[in-house]
């Protein structure tokens, strides 16, 4: 047989197994890049899902019964008032 | 001859027999060539093929192939002025089936009915006859469980796809603010409407995908709810049949608070179609009472001939055809300008629209924006009911609230420019629209604004101020009070009113604008058997006041009963 033959014959078997290596590697890496995409997903649409029921936990008609009932109230007037220096505090120079 | 004809063939034939053999190896060659070179194409077209699936990849193909045509669409989170979640998208499994491959109907529905007992039955067994269609939904949006029961049945033909869904965490809170979508997940009403119009929602194939920037409203969680909990509060307590209060940035237009109750659920649109569920912010038209007055009195002082001590003669009952206006309480005696507006007189707002005139009047309405249609963020506005024409009578009855019909929000929005010093605001809900540093075209003058923030103080502030229950310590509120018979079978109901209560504080510096209607309040013993507003709007409006103010950080002061004014 012709040499020029052999080697052909050869380079085409080689780069035949070449090709299908490469092509195994890359299904195996698209698999795994699908499947990271599935669990962004899922881990997405859990986020999505816990942010809805913390809203809906925090909810103002919900937290509101609760901190009343441990004595809380909307703040007052008689509550809020300029900073004054500590010393006068001390003191009891401030009374409102 | 034989011969010679044989000897002529044996003569010629190794002639022939080369040339035979050229034309055989001639026409062998071509042929090999010709294999060759199909060989090499068809290897050739291969390889290509190859190459092109390498880089363009066939799982997207296969994707496509098996996409169904229908989808969801994806939106964006709606939070709330601090970035609270009002609103969001959340995967859910919706059932379909392929009645194609399902083996029995009756099995089918049977089954199935068990588990889902809101399936029409009837109208299953007919979609799964239809075996040319190979894709029906027969529930969208399921709770997971429930989805797992219907997978447990292994009934086959039936398959799920995870669908995005709507959710509204805080479930009535704002609900006619946020609107509805539809089982597509587009927007059908309110801020949901709008976000499609103006941001616009891309299609998605089911996968949780990234919804882009959320959307940000002026709304606060915290004012709504306290608007919507002191609203519910009076509805309890005055016996209303509706309520409905706003609360908007006074020189921004931007709305911190809109309710209207009975509320709305959005992700139950069909609530939105009974009569009392109408959005009474901006679904609905009023006479709103006496609260006009603010515009009158307003208008009166950009004319330039009346100042808040000029003196109007209130004795007599004003007569326009055969209608005769006279006040409620009557003082006895004439009124200035001032005591017109604190003694809430009917009569002395009818001289003051009779002393500008027809034209005077509807220009400054106009002005004001009360004559148009207007729109906001959350969809259009009801339009304005107007007067056909502004004779004797409609501008009597008109500078008292009555007789003209307009959406509370609109009113709300010419009030702000007649208070917070004199420039044009456009309600928003969409935080960021208006700007603070850029306000709006000058209305009225800074004069006319701060006469008005006395009198509404002043209102608020004395003894006999009408809007005297709204006072909260410390706020600076000013208001005033419209109590407005509505309209029934046979001219107007004095029993049955909308009071209403406009507001603002605090009033040295108005920061807010505070609005709350009661509809039909009776007279309960709490409102000492009256139905007026400053007997139960106007409490109701402090109420409101006392609670949002610390959210808002206004400063509490010691009281300002008397501003200083500009004009006296």
């Amino acid at each position: 047989m012709h040499p020029l033959t052999v080697s052909a014959a050869f380079l085409a078997i080689s780069s035949a197994f070449l090709l299908y290596g490469l092509s195994y590697d890359t299904r195996q890496l698209e698999a795994r890049v699908a499947a990271e995409e599935r669990r962004a997903e899922l881990a997405r649409s859990d986020i999505a899902v816990l942010k809805a029921e913390r809203a809906h936990l925090a909810r103002p008609s919900r937290i509101e019964p609760l901190a009343r009932a441990q004595g809380l109230a909307p703040l007052t007037d008689k509550q809020v008032t300029d900073s004054v220096p500590a010393s006068d505090i001390r003191t009891g120079a401030v009374n409102r | 001859m034989k011969g010679a004809a044989r000897g002529g063939r044996q003569t010629r034939s190794p002639e022939l027999a080369r040339s035979r053999a050229d034309i055989l190896r001639g026409t062998g060659g071509l042929r090999t060539r010709l294999v060759m070179l199909g060989i090499a194409f068809l290897f050739g077209s291969i390889a290509l093929q190859l190459a092109r699936l390498a880089t363009t990849g066939g799982l997207d193909m296969v994707a496509t192939l098996t996409e169904p045509v229908a989808r969801s669409y994806v939106r964006p989170d709606i939070l709330d002025r601090g970035g609270r979640l009002l609103a969001t998208d959340i995967e859910m499994p919706s059932l379909y089936a392929d009645p194609f491959l399902v083996q029995s109907i009756d099995e089918v529905t049977e089954r199935l009915g068990g588990v889902l007992p809101d399936l029409n039955e009837g109208e299953l067994r007919r979609t799964l006859s239809d075996r040319n269609r190979r894709f029906i939904w027969l529930k969208r949006g399921m709770p997971p469980k429930v989805a797992q029961r219907v997978h447990d049945l292994g009934l086959p033909g039936l398959d799920f796809r995870t669908e995005l869904r709507r959710a509204y965490p805080l479930e009535r809170l704002a609900g006619h603010v946020l609107g509805s979508v539809n089982v597509d997940n587009r927007g059908i009403s309110g801020i949901e409407r709008a976000i499609d119009d103006t941001i616009g929602v891309e299609p998605s194939h089911g996968a949780a995908s990234n919804a882009g920037t959320p959307v940000r409203l002026t709304l606060d969680l915290g004012v709504q709810h306290a608007v919507e909990d002191e609203l519910l509060g009076a509805m309890t307590r005055f016996e209303a049949k509706g309520a409905a209060g706003l609360v908007m940035d006074i020189r921004t237009g931007e709305m911190l608070a809109a309710s209207s109750l009975p509320g709305l659920d959005p992700s139950q649109p069909g609530e939105a179609l009974a009569p009392e569920r109408l959005d009474k912010i901006q679904g609905g038209t009023y006479e709103l009472g006496s609260i006009f007055k603010i515009l009158t009195v307003a208008m009166a002082l950009e004319g330039g001939n009346t100042k808040l001590d000029t003196v109007l003669d209130v004795t007599k009952p004003l007569t326009a055809g055969r209608f005769t206006i006279k006040d409620l309480h009557s003082s006895g005696r004439p009124l200035t300008v001032s005591e017109v507006f604190i003694h809430s007189s009917n009569v002395g707002s009818g001289l003051l629209a009779l002393a500008e005139g027809p034209d005077k009047q509807k220009a400054f309405l106009e002005k004001l924006g009360l004559m148009t249609p207007m729109r906001t963020d959350a969809g259009p506005v009801a339009p304005p009911q107007l007067p056909p024409r502004f004779g004797r009578v409609e501008q009597i009855t008109v500078a008292y609230g009555h007789g003209m019909a307009v959406a509370p929000i609109q009113f709300a929005a010419a009030t702000a420019a007649v208070l917070n010093g004199g420039t044009a605001v456009t309600p928003t809900y969409f935080r960021g629209r208006n700007d603070a540093a850029t306000p709006g075209a000058r209305l009225v003058s800074a004069e006319t604004s701060n006469s008005l923030r006395v009198l509404l103080r002043r209102n608020v502030s004395e003894r006999e101020g009408t809007g005297r229950r709204a006072d909260v310590p410390g706020y600076r509120v000013g208001g005033k009070t419209g109590t407005a018979e509505m309209p029934g079978r046979g001219g107007y109901q004095e029993k049955s009113v909308v009071a209403s209560f406009l507001a603002a504080f605090p009033m040295d510096a108005p920061q807010y604008l505070v609005l709350v209607l009661l509809f039909e309040p009776k007279g309960t013993a709490e409102a000492d058997g009256e139905v007026l507003a400053g007997r139960n709007a106007a409490p109701t409006a402090g109420r409101v006041i006392a609670r949002i103010a610390p959210l808002l950080g206004v400063k509490p002061d010691g009281d300002v009963a008397q501003l200083p004014a500009g004009t006296p």
